[in-house]
Parts: structure tokens; C-alpha cells; sequence
């Protein structure tokens, strides 16, 4: 034992307090469990401080403005200016609000707070390093663990985030000044929200993308939408092309360098590079084999429904454990491994996990698509309300996109939704409810919606798949 | 060596699970594929499940007397490689007995459910097409409970729309599960089902059962239930359908669970109150003590305890020696079929007597042809082709009405249902096509069908499909009887024994006399919705006249 080493013991022990660390933490202790969060750097994770709730804010700061000077077929004329350097000193704002009242909810609740970086030492214990010279370091025993570690930005070769002009989506979202070029290196969710957002704020945003379309997972005609909305607002996209690196060019700014796969090469002129291709989960420092925990060729530690670790008594829960890596998922599996811990009957068994993407219009989606329901063995039937049929999409000058339901076609359960269009992040709730409680679509279309709503598209489409929508023609 | 699980089977269709009455083979015997290895009966029949395998019994996982759900394992063998190789025991070989047992899913596995992960498991694998990838359609609440209950979601019958399990019927198989081991503890259960991590203070269980006992309660069948007449109460549209289908109000639905502060009614009990509506005051045993007594304030707890315990099946209310005997599988299924169609047909029984001095005489002729042909000739064949004559004449005896569809379906086909009584309880296996079979080939059928009747032998299958009945009581004797149309039937006929009895005739002087003569009663109840007395009395006299003139019967 080190000078100054001191053994503390606790019954839940949570590493990391992100949306899925800190909801652990909570929950265990409103079990009556003696609980002890460690944090390294910020409350609230990388959600709270760098992903999330900061490009929220800098995609609604830029949307207004944006919607603002762009309003004259509503009779509306303005030319608004935006100070960026108050507008991320407004969104710290908001951060800091949120990450205070995550350490003030975890003390409410009785958890024990430990700054510092946590590694295991054994099954049983870690060391927990205290930030900063000479501040020495304790052992915590456990009797249960919670890795809640999430992930980062992952770097590419020749693109070091050291360097003052290649950002990740952090540095993105604390940029003083609007770049006059933007290169985003990946068309991913993260790299299309804020190539929405610097497109708004007045930079000249490139994106260059190694598959043949965006957003990889979504159906084509979401996809097509937005990119169609993205290259109106000005960005410009490049598929089938890889970054390879970047040099300075004669005008002072840098010249982004791509290759396509038959090893044509292109540059584009940039003045930032942000890079977002993908996140990989933090366990570096963690020391995880330590306790005897595995993780899998790309880092993940593996769990079961139950969000254990192969140590029992360790589980893992957020973006460290694997996909979806988005913060509900993250939250939905803290509380899970909290009640397993106090020996409840808790357990993964959500049917659907919904995501959003905050591009413009935004992305909502939930459960199955219509092929995944048919690669399952339903018989998909699939119902669909466009956007220009809505009253109320109408009236906020917002009318691209669709609510499209999928459910069974037999029995009527509600399988999946894709919803692309105003306030899809919001729209696709419903739908997620219906999902979890086995509702069908008479439920859905039977459930008075308030008019005039973007909600009601959910239940045209649910009529719509039953043949019987009124606002849109029945195939 | 490999080890291979076997789970139970789906049985028959919407079987959910059975009751594991026999085990037919023990560790150590040598076994063949498709050979028998256990009975189970279900609500529907008693089968034989087969093995799939070639090799030797290792473990079995189920006590005789219990209930088991479809899709657990209830065996496993030892299955030689080298000898069966080719029996395609080689390429299972990594799925081997862990894989199954153990939840092993990494978190994006989960949402798939915790369905089938044995791809070796053909049986099991059948009885899924219903919801693809394992799908249970349940909400949050339900699946929770499930696991509190340690029940398997999958397992249980859905009583929501489109099968959508509730927290009831989670209940509900939970119980049913506990009355089938004995009361047995959770602990006992030799199957490998997802056991939560804890399953509970002893505390939490008990508050799980009253909540149970409650619900069913509202549910029995016993008294008629009071209505609960409430303001307002909560429930999903689809419920609210259920409802207006079943022509009953919400608020007077009783119901204990409440969803912010308001009374919350799930199909189920709509269903069940519904039931309990059309289902008459079951006799209680003496009038209720409670009013007659209102000084004693000890009495008051009883009438409750009673309805309780009743409902939950527990034998808190017998009197010393009284025996409880479980209303369940085949039974039960018999109960509620009966229960249907009395409560929704309204039954009209027309008796008639048939003077069969003719037909005694034809099978006594060809009763020693048959029987040189190896068939024992009953009297039923004549029967059937009698009915078949008198079916034809009046096409609505031979339908069904869709009261949904507003519409009567005139069957095209002869299929007739012969009630058979076995130990169980009653079985209805059919004859089809009557009227394309000869005398010997029905006798043949019917003969066979009611020989594997008794020994409970039927295939799900050969219950299926009739468009008329026939009981024959009289084969245990009597003469008139009111028997239930086995619904959606429009008709059933009863027969009485073939006895002397005395008639009025003519005699050689001209005079009337009473005369010893075989006869043959005839009780033959209808649907009065799809046909009226007069149709049925004509039917009934074709089919007597057939009976009467066996030469006629040659005709068909
Ligand atoms: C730009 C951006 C936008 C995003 N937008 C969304 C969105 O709109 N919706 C959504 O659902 N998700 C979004 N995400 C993803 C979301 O942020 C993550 O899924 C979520 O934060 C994962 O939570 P977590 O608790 O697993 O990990 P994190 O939030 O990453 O938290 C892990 C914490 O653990 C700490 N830690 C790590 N190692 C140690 C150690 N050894 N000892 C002590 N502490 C340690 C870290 O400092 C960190 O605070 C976004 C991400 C980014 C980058």
C-alpha cells in the first residue's frame, strides 16, 4: 500500500457518472444501497458536457437564427446576426445547470461522490487516483461494480485532435468563432447534425463520406430527404471518399485530403476538420482485466440481460457495453443494473430502443422497419402520412418528410416507426409507448389526438395502415 | 457423446401448456426417435410426445402431475455420435446443453428476446411461427411481473387483443402453474426457466397473490358479479371494443388496479366479468349467513375468505373429507365449450320416437356379413346415413351462424360429430364425408375413433371439422335427454337405447293394440336463432322415416 492509501468500502461502486453512471447511482441508492460514484472529469458524462445537451443547443441557437432571416414568405424579414462566442456561453450555461443538478440529485439521493480516476486491482476493489500531483490515491473495496465508462471520439490516422484545426464533435461544440470552411470527415449522426448547424451559422460545410450515401443506417428515403434539405442549406457532399490527410494551403487555411477506393485522390479547401467517424468505448486506465472482465476485439465489454459482465458481480451499462451507445439506452440499463444489484427481477427486455438524429428536419425512429419485420417473420403492413398533408406541419412552414408506421399485419402490433420531419425527436415517443405496451394500430388510431398537432400524423398513419386514413388517399 | 435437450412441443394449436401426466421411459433406456416418451395432456387431449433423437435417456425434468409450458426443456438424452451419425446429431453438437440453459445475451442480443436459441429444437421451433423471433407482445408492467412470478413471458396465454399478454394473465398462469406442482415452491421447479435473481420476499409474493385472488375474484363464475358502477374508469381503446363487442359497461367492469388514481379495466377482466354475467348463479351451498346474521361480526370475514379461496382454487372453504379437484386441461375445456353454447344458443329439444322393428332386422341380416368382413356393426352407421337423408332435406340443420357476419353458412360437407364418453370427460371425434361412406367403412371409423376416444388417442385433427352431432347416451341407457349443440353447430341428436317398449298399432282385427315393439327415442335439440320448432320436427320425421324404412337408406 502507497502512502496515504486508505481503504474505504462500499456496496455499489459506480465508475463513471454519465447518463448511464449517474442513473445507477441514484437508483441504487433509493434501493437503500451504500453507493459511491467515481468521476474523473464531469458530472454528466460526455452527454451532458460534450455530446447531447451542447449540440442541442448550438442546433436550436443556429436553427433560429436560421429560420429568422429565412422567413419572408411568412412576411417575416430579418437578417440576424449571430455572436457564436455567446451563443457557447449560453450553451455552458445550460450545461453547467445540468451537470450541477446531476452532483446535487446524487448527493440528495445519498450517493457517495469520489473525484478521481478509478482502476481495478482485483474483483473486489479498485484504486481510485485522485486528479493532479500529490493528491494521492485510495482503494475503494466493492461488493458490486458498475463500469459505466463510456466511449469517445474515435481518431483517424494523420488527424490528430491536438492539433488547433482538426476538431472532434467536443471541440465542435465549444468553437469560439464560425470556421468560413467547414470539412466534416463522416456523414454519421453526429457529423450531420453539425454540419446542419455550421451550415446555418453561415460556414461553407463539406462533407465527405467513405460510403455512397449518409446516414448509413436509415431507409434511403429518409436519408434522401435530409440530404436534400442539407444541400439546399449549402452543404456540399462527397461519397465513395475516404480522409486521408491535410496540408496547409498557400491562403492560410488547409486543404483536406480524400481518396476514393481506385485511389483517385481530391482536396478541398477547409479552414476545420471536424472528424467524426464513429465512438470507441473508454476503458483504457480502467484496467478491466483486472477484475477478471473481458472486453471484445473492439474494446466493448460484453453483458447480458441482466447487464452483468462475465464477474457477476460487475456490470457494465452505457456506451462501454456496446451499441445502441445512445443516453437512454445508457440510463435504461444503469436503473437495470441498479435493481438487479438489489436482487429485483429487473431485466433488458425492452422490444425497441428509439433514436434521434437532429438534423434538419430531424429523424425519429423506433422497432422494426418494414424489411427488418419481415426478416423477423411478420407479415409487415405499413402505413404512411406525409408531412404536406399535415394541417399543422403547414402552418410552421415544415412540410418534408413522413410519419410511416410499421405493425403486423395478422394481429396489428405495432412493430416499428421511421419519422422524418418537424419534431420527429419528439413524435417518435408515441410510438416507442405503443411498441412497449403491445399496442396495435386501432389503439393508435383510436386514440383521439389533439388538433391541430404533428402527433396526429402518427395516427393518420396508423389509419393509413389500416386502410382507412382520411386526410391521405388508401393504397 | 452429445448432450440434446428436448422441450415440450407445441402440442396442438393455442396449447400453451400441458400437463405432464406420464413419463414413458426413465434415465438410462435406450430410445428411438419417434418413440413415446411421455404422455401430456393438454386442454385439448392427451398425446404422446415423441423423441427426436436416437439415444439414451439421461435427465428428466418434470414430475408426472405437472404443468409444464410449451417450449421448456422436459428431457435430454445421450445421443451417440459414431452410430447416428448421419441422424443429424453431428451438426447440433455445439449447441449443446449450456447454450440453452443460460441467458447469455449481450445487451443488443436482449431486445431479440430471450426466444429459441436452439436451432436443433425442431419441435420447439414449431410452435413459434405465431410471433416470429420470439416476440412476446406484452407491455413493460407484464413482463416485469413475469419475472417477479418467475413465469416465462412466452409461455403465457394472452387474453389482450391479437393475444397481448396482461398482467393478469401473467397472474393467472402463475397460479395455475403453482396449483399443478403441488404447491411446490419455486425453488423445486426442475425446469430451467429465466430464474430472476431473487424471486422475492415471501412478503412481495403474498402481496402478489391477494392482488390475484381480487382480480379473479371479479372473474368467478360463482355468484353473478355485483356490477362496480363507477363514474368514470380508464381503458384502452381496445378494450373499450371489447366492451361494446360483449354489450358491457366499463364502469361497472370491477377492477382493483387504478392508473393515476382512476379505476383501470384490462380486456381480460371485461372478458371475464362478462363471463361471469352470462354464466348463471352457481347454487351456493346456503343461503349467506352474513345478512341474516348482522350481530356476528365474526361471520363477516368468511363470505370474503370464501369468494377468495374459491377463486384462487385453494381448499381454505371444504369441510372435513370434502375433496378438490382441480377444473382444468380437458375438463375445464368441456366447461367452458358447454358454456358457450348453452349461454349463446338458445336451445329448443324436440323428442321423438322411432319404431325400428325394420332396422333391428337389417343388421341382424348384415351384422354376420360385417362381421366376416372384420366389422363389428353397430346401430350407429344406420344412424348416420339416416341423419345424412334428413340433413339433406333441411340444408339449415347442417350450418352455422356468424353472428358477426350476419350470416347462416349452410355446410356442404357431412361431418358428424360422435360424442364419446372416456374417462376424461367427453370427446367429440368426427366422421367426415358420411354421406360418400358405406355402412361397413363408417362403422369401421366410428369404431376406431371412439376406441382411441377412450384411451384418449385423438389427434387435435380428427376433433375438427363437424357440421352436426350425435350423442348416444343410450348406450349407458335411458330414453329422452336435452343435449347441448355443440357449438357453432346448429343441431345435435341424442339417441336413446333400442329397447322394447310398448306401441300403439293396428292389429289383425283392424282395432288399435298395445304391442311390445323396438323403439328408438330421438332428442334432438336446435338452435332456435337458425331454425325453428317446425324445421326440427321435420327433420326429426325424415330421419325417423329412414329408421323406420332401412330400404330407404339405400337410397342415400
Ligand atoms: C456530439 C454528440 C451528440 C450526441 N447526441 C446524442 C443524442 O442526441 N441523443 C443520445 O441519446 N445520445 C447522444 N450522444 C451519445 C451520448 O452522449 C452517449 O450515448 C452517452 O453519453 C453515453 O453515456 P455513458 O454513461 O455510457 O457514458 P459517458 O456519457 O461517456 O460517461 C462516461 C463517464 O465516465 C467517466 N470515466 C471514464 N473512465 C473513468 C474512470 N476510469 N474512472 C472514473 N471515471 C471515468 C468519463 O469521464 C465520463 O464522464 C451524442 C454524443 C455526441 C458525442
Amino acid at each position: 500500500m502507497v502512502v496515504g492509501d486508505v481503504t474505504t468500502g462500499t456496496e455499489v461502486l459506480v465508475i463513471g457518472a454519465g447518463p448511464g453512471g449517474y442513473v445507477a447511482a441514484i437508483r441504487a441508492a433509493q434501493k437503500g444501497l451504500d453507493t459511491t460514484l467515481v468521476e474523473k472529469d464531469a458530472y454528466g458524462g460526455a452527454c451532458l458536457n460534450r455530446g447531447c445537451i451542447p449540440s442541442k443547443a448550438l442546433i436550436t441557437g443556429s436553427g433560429l437564427a436560421h429560420e429568422a432571416g429565412n422567413a419572408e414568405f411568412m412576411g417575416v424579414h430579418a437578417d440576424p446576426a449571430v455572436d457564436m462566442g455567446k451563443m457557447v456561453e449560453w450553451k455552458d450555461g445550460v450545461v453547467d445547470g445540468l451537470t450541477s443538478g446531476v452532483e446535487k440529485l446524487c448527493k440528495a439521493n445519498g450517493v457517495n461522490l469520489v473525484a478521481g480516476t478509478a482502476s481495478f486491482t482485483g474483483e473486489n476493489t479498485v484504486r481510485v487516483a485522485h486528479g493532479g500531483e500529490g493528491q494521492g490515491s485510495e482503494t475503494l473495496s466493492f461488493e458490486h461494480a458498475v463500469v459505466a465508462t463510456g466511449s469517445r471520439p474515435v481518431q483517424i490516422p494523420g488527424f490528430d485532435f491536438a492539433e488547433d484545426h482538426v476538431w472532434s464533435s467536443a471541440e465542435a461544440l465549444d468553437a469560439e468563432t464560425v470556421p468560413d470552411r467547414l470539412g466534416v470527415v463522416g456523414g454519421g449522426y453526429i457529423g450531420m447534425e453539425l454540419a446542419t448547424t455550421y451550415a446555418k451559422l453561415g460556414a461553407d460545410v463539406t462533407v465527405v463520406e467513405m460510403l455512397d450515401d449518409i446516414l448509413d443506417p436509415y431507409e434511403d428515403d429518409v436519408k434522401r430527404i435530409v440530404r436534400k434539405r442539407a444541400e439546399e442549406l449549402g452543404v456540399e457532399f462527397h461519397f465513395g471518399e475516404g480522409a486521408s490527410e491535410w496540408s496547409e494551403a498557400p491562403d492560410g487555411g488547409y486543404l483536406l485530403h480524400t481518396e476514393t477506393e481506385a485511389g483517385d485522390e481530391s482536396t478541398y479547401g477547409v479552414d476545420r476538420i471536424l472528424v467524426a467517424v464513429g465512438r470507441q468505448p473508454v476503458t483504457d486506465g480502467l484496467d478491466p482485466g483486472a477484475a477478471g472482465i473481458e472486453t471484445d476485439d473492439r474494446g466493448f465489454v460484453e453483458t447480458d440481460d441482466r447487464t452483468r459482465t462475465a464477474v457477476e458481480h460487475i456490470h457494465a451499462v452505457g456506451d462501454v457495453a456496446g451499441d445502441p451507445m445512445l443516453a437512454h439506452a445508457a440510463s435504461n440499463e444503469g436503473i437495470v443494473a441498479a435493481e438487479v444489484i438489489a436482487g429485483e427481477p429487473a431485466a433488458l427486455d425492452r422490444q425497441a430502443v428509439p433514436a434521434a438524429v437532429f438534423t434538419d428536419p430531424e429523424i425519429g425512429t423506433v422497432g422494426m422497419t418494414e424489411a427488418d419485420a419481415e426478416d423477423a417473420g411478420f407479415d409487415p403492413v405499413v402505413g404512411q402520412m406525409p408531412f404536406n398533408a399535415s394541417g399543422r406541419a403547414m402552418t410552421t412552414g415544415h412540410t418534408e418528410g413522413f410519419v410511416r408506421i410499421v405493425a403486423d399485419e395478422e394481429a396489428g402490433f405495432v412493430l416499428g416507426a421511421q419519422i422524418v420531419g418537424p419534431e420527429a425527436s419528439e413524435l417518435i415517443a408515441e410510438v416507442a409507448l405503443a411498441i412497449e405496451m403491445g399496442a396495435t394500430l386501432e389503439d393508435v388510431a383510436a386514440t383521439v389526438h389533439t388538433h391541430p398537432t404533428l402527433a396526429e400524423a402518427v395516427m393518420e398513419a396508423a389509419e393509413n395502415a389500416r386502410g382507412q386514413a382520411i386526410h391521405t388517399l388508401n393504397r | 457423446m452429445t448432450i440434446k435437450e428436448f422441450k415440450l412441443p407445441d402440442v396442438g394449436e393455442g396449447v400453451a401448456e400441458g400437463e405432464l401426466v406420464s413419463w414413458l421411459v426413465a434415465p438410462g433406456d435406450r430410445v428411438e426417435e419417434d418413440q413415446p416418451v411421455a404422455e401430456v395432456e393438454t386442454d385439448k387431449a392427451l398425446v404422446e410426445v415423441p423423441s427426436s433423437y436416437d439415444g439414451t435417456v439421461e435427465e428428466l425434468f418434470a414430475e408426472e402431475g405437472e404443468m409444464v409450458p410449451v417450449g421448456d426443456v422436459i428431457i435430454s438424452f445421450r445421443v451417440d455420435e459414431e452410430g447416428d451419425a448421419e441422424a443429424g446429431a453431428s451438426d447440433d453438437a455445439d449447441s449443446a446443453a449450456a447454450s440453452d440453459s443460460e441467458p447469455d445475451a449481450t445487451a443488443d442480443e436482449a431486445d431479440a428476446s430471450a426466444g429459441d436459441t436452439a436451432p436443433d429444437a425442431e419441435p420447439a421451433a414449431e410452435s413459434e411461427p405465431d410471433t416470429p423471433s420470439g416476440r412476446t407482445f406484452a407491455p413493460p408492467s407484464a413482463r416485469r411481473l413475469a419475472r417477479e412470478l418467475g413465469v416465462d413471458v412466452a409461455a403465457v396465454d394472452g387474453s389482450g387483443p391479437g393475444g397481448r399478454v396482461t398482467e393478469a394473465d401473467v397472474r393467472a398462469h402463475a397460479e395455475g402453474g403453482a396449483a399443478a406442482s403441488g404447491g411446490g415452491s419455486d425453488g423445486d421447479a426442475p425446469t430451467p426457466r429465466p430464474a430472476p435473481t431473487d424471486t422475492g420476499s415471501g412478503e412481495r409474493k403474498s402481496a402478489v397473490s391477494k392482488r390475484g385472488s381480487a382480480d379473479s375474484a371479479a372473474g368467478a363464475g360463482g355468484d353473478a358479479p355485483e356490477p362496480a358502477g363507477r363514474e368514470t374508469t380508464l381503458a384502452t381503446p381496445a378494450t373499450r371494443k371489447v366492451a361494446r363487442e360483449r354489450d358491457v359497461d366499463l364502469d361497472d367492469v370491477p377492477t382493483d388496479e387504478t392508473r393515476d388514481g382512476e379505476a383501470f379495466v384490462t380486456a381480460e377482466a371485461v372478458n371475464a366479468y362478462a363471463d361471469a354475467l352470462e354464466s348463471p348463479a352457481e347454487p351456493t351451498a346456503e343461503p349467506e349467513p352474513v345478512d341474516a346474521e348482522p350481530a356476528d361480526a365474526e361471520a363477516t370475514p368468511e363470505p370474503a375468505a370464501t369468494a377468495a379461496a374459491a377463486a384462487s382454487g385453494t381448499a381454505s372453504t371444504e369441510r372435513d373429507g370434502d375433496e378438490t379437484v382441480p377444473y382444468r386441461g380437458v375438463r375445464r375445456t368441456i366447461g367452458k365449450q358447454m358454456e358457450r353454447s348453452k349461454f349463446t344458443a338458445p336451445h329448443v329439444t324436440h323428442h321423438d320416437t322411432a319404431e325400428v322393428d325394420a332396422l333391428v332386422e337389417a343388421r341382424e341380416e348384415l351384422k354376420p356379413k360385417a362381421e366376416a368382413r372384420g366389422v363389428k356393426l353397430t346401430y350407429m352407421p344406420f344412424v348416420m346415413k339416416a341423419i345424412v337423408a334428413g340433413l339433406k332435406a333441411h340444408p339449415y340443420l347442417n350450418s352455422e351462424l356468424r353472428e358477426d357476419e350476419e350470416e347462416i353458412v349452410l355446410r356442404r360437407e357431412y361431418n358428424l360429430g360422435i360424442a364419446v364418453a372416456t374417462d376424461a370427460g367427453l370427446m367429440v371425434p368426427v366422421v367426415d364425408d358420411v354421406d360418400e361412406k358405406g355402412l361397413f367403412e363408417l362403422a369401421d371409423e366410428v369404431n376406431d375413433l371412439a376406441a382411441r376416444a377412450r384411451e384418449r388417442k385423438l389427434k387435435p385433427d380428427e376433433m375438427k371439422g363437424g357440421t352436426f352431432t350425435i350423442t348416444n347416451f343410450g348406450a349407458i341407457g335411458g330414453e329422452y335427454a336435452t343435449p347441448i349443440i355443440n357449438y357453432p353447430e346448429t343441431a345435435i341428436l341424442g339417441l336413446g337405447a333400442i329397447e322394447e317398449r310398448p306401441v300403439v298399432r293396428e292389429g289383425a282385427d283392424g282395432d288399435s293394440e298395445v304391442v311390445p315393439a323396438p323403439t328408438l327415442p330421438l332428442s334432438l335439440s336446435i338452435d332456435h336463432r337458425v331454425v325453428d320448432g317446425a324445421i326440427a320436427a321435420e327433420f326429426a320425421n325424415t330421419v325417423m322415416e329412414q329408421l323406420e324404412h332401412p330400404l330407404l337408406l339405400l337410397t342415400e
